[in-house]
């Protein structure tokens, strides 16, 4: 292509650099300082925000961050697998439709949706007065427990991991599963040397996708949890809405210290970037 | 594979071999039993997707305000979508936002994308990594970042949080999805016709207009349909970023589930929602299928 049209994208160079690259070195800064709110009237040099990482309500959220966040990923690849691999074995022409069943539930508003799913974990719901169903007076309902957010983050996420996996799948070509079924290997042989390896990309950047909003949300675990469980977006979350900003900023660059660790990750498996659509 | 093995050699009529014997397992079973074990996580993956979505559905029918008792079936929530002034307003702010940023994002991710594509590779390369920060940047921290940058702004721009801040927000995380869902289409084009196209004196505005855009355009298309679908349903990004007083759907939602205040209505127009995405994206592919089968024909 012509080399004159290159400079249609240094203004998002600049876009980016500043809205992309300077936050994150600003974050940085903060957490050394202290003052209130943006106000640099009263600012002071410190390593006290460190001491918050030490405090057990971060290291309880973070940890419940990671163990929600990693089972969540676990369940969705196990479900996601499954299914983006019979929905390509299937044949169905249709890749579009495909899409569009898997799209169309984001059209909903995820907040009512997350909603929706706590209230009808509760004991007495909407279905049981539907049909008429007695509820035992002792009934405890699994809203405000662990479960339900794994639930509820599974059933939000599942179509983040499905999709890259169906698309590694789609591309990988088919003769190379004919060739190992010619040259003598079973089907799951051929599955568990050939298909799986090369839908591995799809894997890890549906992990990704999935992995970093479980970890860093603050509305399903808000809402599921009924504030029963704290992860680190909702800490982070409380930081900014009392203008604490340089905790908070220090919270914010742990987060973002792991999502450059995954997109490191997704660029080591999938260079081209194929997947992340 | 047959269940019936074969005998490899029966000519001498005293040694048949087998196919176990030389190493053949039976899987047929296994197979029929794994493939229905499938079907059933992929009916329950399908059921999980959608549960949340009949829920609300039967919520926009319930004249009971209750979301635990069904009275009977009404419609009247969805006349109240029209009356409610909150509920109005932050469908008019959503619609507002999403349609300008994904317009804008639309423009300038085209013309972005044919910039990262004439660069040389490793400006290239550097770029794409750039553009998956907003794609994989936890919400939380975009939102964060966008909000400190404003308020250094606000010393500038006293009224800058509202609908401008909200604006540029969505144009920052909707343009990665445009540019990578134009570039493959980009790729894909011969390069020459470009060239051509300037060597015949077309002037290089023109030739982006005439030539580039028409051979991308099912890139653009998608792009703009991710887009919107991203923009749409923001809350986390948008509740960081928006002033006070200016309110889209979910950041209304978010303080009426707060506040345990919610009205019925806006279950309502989540329905209608899913109905006009249903529609559009039928209708979308029955007329992709009827081109399909033109141009088959042709």
């Amino acid at each position: 292509m012509n080399k004159r049209f290159q400079k249609l994208a240094t203004p998002y160079l600049i876009w980016l650099y500043i809205l992309a690259l300077f936050p994150a070195v600003f974050m940085f800064g903060l957490m050394f300082f202290n003052m209130e709110g943006i106000d640099t009237d009263e600012i002071s040099f410190t390593f006290e925000n460190f001491k918050q990482l030490a405090e057990p309500s971060t290291r309880i959220a973070l940890l419940n961050s990671l163990k929600f966040s990693v089972l969540s990923t676990a369940l969705c690849i196990l479900l996601g697998y499954i299914t983006a691999y019979f929905l390509y074995k299937s044949h169905i022409q249709n890749k579009f439709l495909v899409l569009t069943i898997l799209i169309l539930p984001m059209w909903s508003n995820l907040l009512l949706r997350t909603q929706a799913l706590a209230n009808i974990m509760e004991p007495n719901n909407i279905f049981t007065s539907l049909f008429h169903i007695q509820v035992k007076e002792d009934a405890v309902g699994i809203a405000g427990g662990d479960l339900a957010v794994i639930i509820g983050s599974v059933f939000t996420y599942l179509p983040f991991m499905i999709l890259p996996i169906y698309t590694a799948l789609e591309k990988i070509d088919p003769m190379l599963e004919e060739a190992s079924l010619d040259l003598g290997s079973n089907e799951f042989t051929t599955f568990r040397r050939v298909t799986l390896p090369l839908s591995l990309k799809g894997v890890v950047t549906g992990s990704v996708m999935v992995f970093l909003p479980c970890m860093s949300g603050f509305a399903i675990p808000e809402i599921l949890g009924k504030g029963n469980i704290v992860m680190i977006g909702n800490i982070i979350e409380q930081f900014f809405k009392n203008m604490n900003y340089n905790i908070g900023s220090l919270l914010a660059i742990v987060i973002l210290i792991l999502i450059l660790a995954s997109i490191a990750l997704v660029n080591k498996f999938d260079k081209d970037g194929e997947t992340v659509l | 594979m047959r269940k019936d093995t074969p005998k490899i050699s029966s000519i001498s009529g005293k040694e048949i071999a087998t196919m176990s014997a030389y190493g053949y397992k039976d899987y047929t079973i296994l197979k029929k039993v794994l493939k229905i074990l499938g079907w059933c996580v992929v009916i329950s993956v399908a059921i999980m997707l959608y549960l949340s979505i009949f829920v609300i559905f039967i919520y926009s029918i319930n004249s009971n305000k209750s979301v635990n008792e069904f009275g009977e079936v009404t419609l009247k929530w969805y006349k109240e979508i029209w009356t409610h002034r909150m509920l109005r307003t932050s469908i008019i702010n959503t619609f507002a936002v999403s349609l300008v940023a994904t317009l804008l994002s639309t423009i300038f991710g085209t013309l972005i994308a044919i910039g990262i594509y004439s660069a040389a590779k490793k400006k290239q390369k550097w770029m794409m990594l750039l553009n998956n920060i907003p794609l994989l940047n936890a919400d939380i921290v975009t939102g964060i970042s966008l909000m400190l940058i404003f308020s250094l702004l606000l010393r500038i721009f006293p009224y800058i949080f509202g609908f401008p801040t909200l604006i540029i927000a969505h144009v920052y995380f909707t343009l990665p999805y445009v540019i990578l869902n134009v570039l493959p289409k980009l790729r894909e084009m011969d390069p020459n016709l470009i060239d051509a196209a300037l060597d015949l004196g077309v002037k290089p505005k023109k030739a982006i207009w005439k030539v580039v855009v028409p051979a991308v355009k099912s890139g653009i298309l998608s792009g703009v349909l991710m887009a919107f679908t991203m923009s749409f349903d923001d809350f986390v990004i948008s509740y960081f970023t928006t002033g006070n007083g200016f309110d889209n759907l979910s950041i209304w939602i978010y303080g009426s589930i707060g506040r345990k205040d919610l009205t019925p209505a806006v279950y309502a127009f989540n329905s209608l929602v899913i109905f006009g995405a249903m529609a559009i994206l039928l209708s979308v592919n029955a007329v992709r299928r009827k081109n399909l089968k033109r141009s088959r024909k042709s």
